[in-house]
């Protein structure tokens, strides 16, 4: 049979630890090296993970290729595919199908200020923008990073911030919903914060990448910020089952989030004939 | 909208896909290549010897496409299978592959496809669903199960006489004897010239078709293929024109009555929707399925966490429509509707898609 789409390749799980509240950092490395070496990406792409016997789920790959061939997924348990890689450890095998969809214009974005506006588990697909950004620092203008989550405990990639906050050129602001007795920050809507930080929309890119409505909110402030609907980008999250444009899960009107997306710029998703 | 208008909407992209079979040297002439249903049998009988031949099956009160042993078990004579032969390429549930754990870890294994098959009495609109079903699937990346499938089958096509009671294929640009989509034609033709009860003029449609003709025996007659009767076509909009109506307060009007019963995705001939899913066996194995799905479900786009961008039945049975006559062929080409009528039939609250059609197209 010809290259079969459906076929996962098997990897081991080299590194499990605790993100957030129920998110967890899986850690992969695939088992051929021929399949490790061709699993090409860029930031924004996604992959299935199986967990055999339970299923299978897409999730934004949270690495980049620059850190190495180790593919990172933040899993958030919220339904029966993530219940059971959570229940996972180290050395487990799980399947790995990908990479599919499009990516961040990172090349367009270059000698760009870079916008980007994480809520909550929405905040993973963003991670392989940072590192890169970070990582090819003289190549990009401005990078400002806005981070929500509903609860402190929710908020991911925290043993990070420090590293963030240090790289040059880069600004990193955190708000909450909702505080507890340690947090000190701000607590407020992501939306609150971008009116706060107001960055200018002069030579600049935003991605978006959260629950819908904070992706809808957040999109409604940013134009009232001045930013143009091409220079707003998102990623968009939808149940899928192929990540090939057959099984007809993900389709929002004529367009396909697994194949026309999942990133598409706001001037996109206003044509869309439905809402995501 | 005028009725100039609607005309002009309603030009083709079904009667673009419009071709009649490539006509044999002898039709060309005025004649026709006959065989008996008895030769027809006969011929059949020797097929099945080295290929699985499915055929229309009386199965209870239901005609269906079956594999059968031999020519006996045929229904020669039917309207329409019950059930278009979709599950022959697209199965309602089938294996990708397996997953076994033995002393080395896990071994991924894919199944092995059926052999060469024969597909008897395809009706053209079944025929059609086929093509309507390879844009997609045949689509880079091909989808490797449905193209073995396809390819290891070679279609015999079956023309209809005159058009069933909910049929409408003649206003998706089709004929009820169109022989564009299968590999060899049979039409019935009159047994009053022949000696032997009824005959079929068969027609060579591709080299596939011709692969299998083989020693059915043919005798060639003067006259031309009979004529089928057909109905006046229901206006069917072009895919662009359907946009403006897609906030029309006509769909929830229409969904008031629908039960989310999902017949209508079951029987139909194009609707594709799988979901993927595994399934632990009994010795430890785990097998991971594709089957049938249908975009009427509830809770269909819900994803974990509870975000559902199409959490009404009116939204949901929008979907089906605008899939089949707006985003299908805007994204894989032809219409994903070929007019065969069974979502009609088996619908328990008539949601009767020619009646959709009539009425957007006065919206």
């Amino acid at each position: 049979m010809a290259v079969n789409p459906y076929r996962p390749y098997l990897g081991t799980l080299v590194g499990v630890r605790d993100l957030a509240t129920d998110i967890k950092m899986f850690q992969v490395a695939l088992d051929g090296p021929e399949e490790s070496a061709g699993f090409t990406y860029w930031p924004g792409q996604f992959a299935f993970v199986s967990a055999f016997g339970v299923g299978e789920a897409p999730f934004g790959l949270a690495s980049t290729l620059d850190r190495g061939s180790v593919l990172e997924f933040a899993v958030n348990r919220v339904g029966t595919v993530t219940s059971a890689l959570h229940r996972l450890g180290e050395g487990d095998v799980v399947g790995v199908r990908g990479p599919f969809g499009n990516w961040f214009p990172m090349d367009e974005m270059r000698d760009k200020h870079i916008i980007l506006l994480g809520g909550g588990i929405g905040g993973a697909p963003l991670r392989p923008v940072i590192h890169t950004v970070l990582d090819h620092r003289a190549d990009y203008g401005k990078l400002t990073i806005l981070w929500a989550a509903r609860l402190p405990s929710l908020l991911i990639f925290t043993d990070e911030f420090d590293d963030w906050r240090a790289a040059p050129n880069t600004a990193l602001h955190v708000t909450v919903d909702q505080g507890d007795e340690a947090w000190t920050g701000n607590v407020g809507l992501i939306t609150e914060l971008l009116e706060k930080v107001a960055p200018s929309p002069e030579n600049a890119v935003t991605i978006t990448c959260g629950p819908p409505i904070m992706i809808k909110f957040t999109l409604l402030t940013l134009e009232k910020l001045g930013f143009a609907r091409d220079q707003m980008f998102v990623t968009l999250e939808a149940k899928m089952k192929c990540g090939i444009g057959k099984c007809g899960r993900c389709n929002l009107g004529e367009k396909f989030v697994c194949t026309d997306g999942p990133v598409f710029s706001y001037a996109e998703i206003s044509q869309f004939l439905e809402s995501f | 909208m005028s009725a100039e208008n609607r005309a002009q909407e309603t030009r083709g992209q079904g009667d673009k896909e419009t071709r009649r079979g490539t006509p044999t040297m002898s039709e060309a002439n005025g004649t026709m290549n006959i065989a008996t249903r008895d030769d027809v049998a006969a011929w059949l009988d020797g097929l099945s010897r080295d290929l699985t031949l499915i055929a229309p099956k009386a199965v209870e009160d239901r005609v269906l496409y079956r594999p059968v042993a031999g020519s006996a078990e045929i229904a020669f004579d039917f309207g329409k299978a019950d059930l278009p032969a979709k599950e022959y390429f697209l199965p309602s549930t089938h294996v990708l592959f397996s997953v076994e754990k033995d002393k080395e870890g896990l071994r991924v294994e894919e199944p092995s496809l059926e052999e060469g098959r024969v597909l008897f009495g395809l009706r053209p609109c079944d025929a059609r669903a086929l093509r309507v079903l390879d844009a997609l699937f045949l689509k880079e990346p091909v989808d490797p199960y449905y193209a073995e499938r396809r390819e290891r089958t070679t279609l015999i096509g079956l023309a209809c006489r005159e058009m069933g009671e909910e049929c409408f294929c003649t206003s998706l640009g089709l004929a009820p004897d169109d022989a564009s989509d299968v590999d060899l034609m049979l039409t019935e033709v009159g047994g009053g010239r022949q000696e032997e009860g009824k005959g079929y003029a068969v027609q060579v449609v591709t080299a596939k078709g011709e692969a299998i003709l083989g020693n059915l025996r043919l005798r060639e007659i003067a006259g031309a293929l009979p004529e089928p009767a057909v109905r006046e076509k229901t206006p069917v909009l072009e895919a662009e024109a359907w946009s403006r109506y897609f906030d029309h307060a006509f769909w929830a009007r229409l969904a008031d009555r629908c039960l989310s019963c999902r017949l209508c995705t079951y029987v139909c001939p194009t609707c594709r929707c799988f979901d993927v899913r595994d399934y632990e066996t009994p010795n430890r194995g785990v097998e991971r399925l594709q089957a049938w799905d249908s975009c009427m479900a509830e809770n269909y786009r819900r994803i974990a966490g509870g975000h559902d961008p199409r959490p009404t039945k009116a939204q949901r049975l929008r979907n089906r429509f605008y899939c089949k006559f707006c985003y299908y062929p805007q994204d894989f080409g032809p219409i994903a509707c070929v007019g065969c009528g069974r979502c009609i039939a088996r619908c328990p609250v008539n949601v009767d898609v020619v009646e959709v059609l009539q009425n957007v197209a006065t919206l």
